[in-house]
């Protein structure tokens, strides 16, 4: 397959996983997900590092989020693809369970593998998850 | 401009930038750019021209770090008139605290210019080395 045929497919994929998460489906995501999947929250903030492994990232990822937010929604903007990734503008309209407003930017670049997403990597505002979420450890104990 | 004359541009352009020649980068920001830095921490704004952009930010930037600093680029992503910069600062402040940013820019172009970015860092990083934006500078609206 060619670069820019692969590329389309890949943004076909992404861009249905995005316009359910824009409605608070993590389903389709959840459903692509390779067994070896990694997300990386870029930076220096208590959340960023790499959760390696789908069931790390559900886990330690994903619960927590889920613990603090209850439903996610993320909307995508713009996708820009070529070869294996698509990049995924998008922002967040989110609350928190004590009422706080959670409204990231989101760069999202995305890597694929024969119609799987095997990596993540996410560029936001640092600085706002530690004011709106605080440290990940004590979301678990909620 | 193809796609791929698109992300040749931007490789010679931060190329050249990393390398410590930043005027052909400089010189392909159109007079009236766009940037926006994401985010909701202090230094997340929008400049609306090359004019303000290089004297509020990357002019208050120069003041801050020591000369030699560099945006080490290591992916390029590009799509029609998008290209996507994954990149890696090396960068020292004046008083020589290491500032190694994490930095995902989307540029536009059009015509062989940039005509819009879009710049996505560790904003904690940013606020602990750097500081809070100086309000003086800060763009209005």
């Amino acid at each position: 397959m060619t670069t820019e045929a692969k590329g389309h497919d890949n943004k076909q994929i992404v861009q249905h996983v995005f316009d359910e998460l824009a409605k608070s489906n993590p389903q389709p995501l959840l459903a692509h997900l390779a067994d070896d999947f990694r997300f990386v929250i870029m930076g220096s903030g208590s959340w960023s590092r790499s959760y390696d492994g789908k069931e790390t990232v559900l886990a330690e990822l994903f619960a927590p989020l889920r613990a603090r937010l209850g439903r996610i929604t993320t909307i995508p903007v713009r996708l820009i693809a070529e070869g294996d990734y698509v990049v995924v503008q998008a922002y967040g309209r989110n609350t928190t369970n004590d009422g706080k407003a959670y409204h990231n930017d989101y760069c999202n670049v995305l890597r694929l593998d024969d119609g799987r997403i095997t990596e993540w990597v996410e560029y936001c505002d640092t600085l706002l998850i530690e004011a709106a979420l605080g440290p990940p450890l004590a979301a678990s104990v909620t | 401009m193809t796609t791929a004359a698109n992300k040749q541009l931007m490789q010679d352009l931060l190329a050249k930038a990393a390398a410590g020649d930043r005027a052909p980068y400089v010189a392909a920001i159109v007079d009236d750019v766009t940037m926006v830095v994401t985010g909701q921490y202090s230094w997340s704004q929008t400049f609306r021209s090359k004019e303000a952009l290089l004297r509020d930010l990357y002019g208050h930037l120069a003041s801050l770090l020591a000369d030699g600093r560099r945006t080490i680029p290591l992916r390029f992503i590009a799509d029609d008139d998008h290209v996507v910069v994954e990149a890696k600062g090396d960068m020292r402040t004046k008083d020589g605290q290491p500032y190694n940013n994490d930095y995902c820019l989307i540029y536009r172009l059009r015509d062989g210019r940039i005509v819009e970015i879009r710049e996505y860092c560790d904003s904690a990083l940013t606020e602990a080395v750097l500081g809070p934006f100086p309000a003086a500078l800060k763009q209005v609206g």
